[in-house]
């Protein structure tokens, strides 16, 4: 009797144990993914959501990676470094992630950095843009972190580089947010320029979220500068432009304008008319690929892609190009197979990881002229 | 130095201070009857401000009957607030009053994200890029209607608290709420009251500056901390003392802008408000009696 109880107890651990087996390769390749839900930048937390769900249903609908469907779960940090700590730990503690995904602002991606390095999960920066991500990836001590977007020192000296060209390098402001994003452009500004013996003739700080510029607005107008280098984003942007207009600014932008969200008004007046400002990406990006990508993302959301959208998306692609190419879509495999990426980027390039971690794709350098926005050149990063 | 810079800088000062005055009038009035300190009041400024987007860009609206039934509309809600949350609160503790107004606050924002998204909204009338140029100063014509809009708040709140019977009515309450029962005053309409035409103001601030500022749900908060320091500068439930705190500190901030880091003109409300309450602590213009 008791030699039967244990045949079926065996038989009965034996089926188990196969349905477990039988179901593993076939469960889900999760993702985990932090990113601004709520707060101050949320708008482009959704971009950046939208993006990396595109990617994904698209892979998704092509039978997933190594016969598995990908996931990816979305964690709110506010922008905030303290929020991601808290809620990437606890991701990295519950759940197997075959690697986590951005971070959207440079303070929270620099905080992310240790937690994923400790954890041995790859960790893939799509929109953050401090150069110091780069410094400390790869070579730079952490081999768990990639960085896909240029970073702000590399997109600086394109832009200033072409600015010198032209004659337009020598007396430029800089007002940008008091955050690692603002401070970082202020740094690659006087990097680029300090490489050209010229130097910023101001630079000002602000909160995120301030709503009133009209008194550093005032002070900028009143120093005369060639240019005022700019690095606001969301409703920041929004209120430092129409402030400037209302303030009759009258000196060209520059630095990280975001030419898309300029209110049509104040674009075809003419105001912005000499500005000039360099972004990894323009919806407008005469490629097949791009073009494609606009049309299905429009077609999803019923808006058009931004920058943060776009590098989103390409960063889950390249994701799970690794994933695919990884054999097992496990943590140290992933990370392995993104060091050998070769990835066709849809607005040309084939992009490839540096000793850094990081992706040097194509920067696009726009100019303002008779009301109307025109790319004059892409620069290598 | 050039005197038409200083000029932009007092004339950007007295505006800002206004705007602060409108958001801070009403914060003073709540607190003043009720001792209620409402954390939720910068949510109030931000549904006035989405109300007057959504009638504008959905329904096209003009800007006069915006204001006005913006306005209508918070009366309304500060009505319901009093009755259906705050009612409940009396002689209940103070900070009770705190969680329910910061619990309030995180649902109607949070609510706003969830209905209208975090996308950044400019309000489009035809004032919108319009300027008023005298020389070399530039005011925009958004920004005047909002500073005309709050002196006419200020004069009328002044107006009812100092020469109505009901504005009486409410400075008993504030002062003593049993005496002001004894004497026949019904201490539950004049907070009711006093509820409506804080949130009144709140929402009328809204509407009067979504043309000036880009609307989102998170707006209210740039604006209600430093309110909140207003309050306090001017004396804790003194109307006039906020009005007048509130276009000193826009001046001031102001002026300091136009010389100083941006980091430290943020600091100069709080420091204000820290050298207030070491040195007066009611209040610049406190006198130890509220409204």
């Amino acid at each position: 009797m008791f030699k039967m109880r244990m045949t079926i107890a065996a038989a009965a651990l034996a089926v188990l144990a196969s349905t477990a087996f039988a179901q593993a390769p076939t469960a889900p390749i999760v993702i985990g993914a932090s990113t601004p839900l709520t707060g101050g930048v949320s708008h482009f937390g959704q971009h950046a959501r939208w993006g990396a769900e595109l990617a994904v249903e698209e892979a998704n609908a092509k039978g997933g990676v190594l016969g598995r469907k990908i996931e990816i779960d979305f964690q709110d940090n506010r922008c905030n470094p303290a929020e991601a700590v808290k809620s990437v730990t606890q991701m990295l503690a519950t759940k197997k992630y075959a690697a986590i995904f951005d971070g959207l602002c440079s303070s929270v991606a620099l905080a992310i950095m240790p937690l994923v390095e400790r954890a041995g999960v790859p960790f893939i920066v799509a929109n953050a843009s401090a150069t110091s991500i780069a410094e400390k990836s790869g070579v730079g001590g952490n081999k768990w972190t990639f960085k896909v977007n240029p970073t702000d020192a590399s997109m600086l000296d394109a832009l200033i580089s072409w600015l010198d060209k032209n004659g337009k390098a020598g007396n430029i402001a800089y007002l940008g947010e008091d955050t690692d994003y603002g401070r970082a452009g202020s740094a690659g500004l006087e990097l680029a320029l300090k490489k050209r013996d010229r130097k910023l003739v101001m630079a000002d700080y602000f909160q995120k979220g301030a709503a009133d510029f009209t008194s550093v607005l005032t002070k900028l107008k009143a120093r005369k500068p060639d240019l005022l280098a700019l690095y606001a984003i969301d409703a920041d942007f929004q209120n430092v432009i129409k402030q400037w207009y209302s303030l009759g600014g009258g000196i060209p932008l520059t630095g990280r304008v975001l030419v898309d969200q300029v209110p049509k008004e104040i674009m075809a007046s003419g105001f912005l008319d000499g500005t000039t400002s360099v972004q990894p990406y323009d919806p407008s990006v005469d490629t097949a690929a791009n073009k494609v990508f606009v049309e299905a993302f429009t077609k999803k959301y019923n808006v058009a892609p931004m920058l943060i959208s776009f590098e989103s998306y390409e960063t889950i692609n390249i994701l799970i190009d690794a994933i695919k190419r990884s054999g097992d879509a496990s943590p140290a495999a992933i990370r392995d197979a993104l060091e050998k990426t070769k990835y066709q980027s849809i607005l040309g390039p084939v992009l490839e990881f540096d000793g850094n971690n990081l992706i040097h794709n194509n920067a696009i350098i726009f100019t303002i002229k008779d009301g109307k926005v025109a790319i004059v050149g892409m620069s290598k990063t | 130095m050039d005197p038409s810079f200083l000029a932009q800088l007092l004339l950007n000062g007295i505006v800002i201070g206004v705007i602060y005055a409108l958001i801070a009038m009403g914060l003073s009035l709540i607190f003043g009857v009720l001792e209620i300190v409402n954390f939720a009041h910068g949510e109030f400024y931000m549904l006035g401000a989405m109300l007057a987007y959504f009638l504008t860009a959905q329904w096209g609206f003009g800007y006069w009957p915006i204001i006005l039934i913006v306005t209508i509309v918070a009366l309304a809600l500060g009505y319901v607030l009093y009755e259906g949350l705050l009612l409940s609160m009396h002689g209940e503790g103070f900070e009770r009053s705190i969680l329910l107004t910061l619990g309030l606050s995180m649902v109607l924002q949070n609510g706003a994200v969830f209905l209208f998204t975090t996308t950044p909204r400019m309000l489009e009338t035809g004032l919108s890029y319009s300027n008023l140029v005298v020389g070399d100063l530039r005011l925009p014509v958004a920004r005047a209607f909002a500073l005309g809009l709050g002196l006419a708040a200020f004069a009328a709140l002044y107006l009812i608290l100092y020469r109505t019977r009901i504005g009486k009515a409410m400075r008993g309450v504030a002062q003593n709420r049993e005496a002001a029962l004894m004497v026949g005053i019904d201490p539950r309409a004049v907070s009711r009251l006093a509820v409506a035409v804080g949130i009144g103001l709140s929402g009328l601030a809204g509407a009067a500056l979504a043309p000036v500022y880009a609307v989102h749900p998170l707006m209210g908060f740039s604006f209600v901390f430093k309110a909140f320091a207003i309050i306090i500068i001017g004396g804790l439930g003194n109307i006039s003392g906020a009005a007048i705190a509130a276009i000193m500190l826009g001046v001031l901030e102001s002026l300091a802008g136009g010389f100083l880091p941006l980091a430290l003109v943020d600091a100069l409300a709080f420091v204000c408000m820290i050298a207030v309450l070491l040195l007066r602590p009611q209040g610049l213009f406190g006198r130890g009696v509220r409204v």
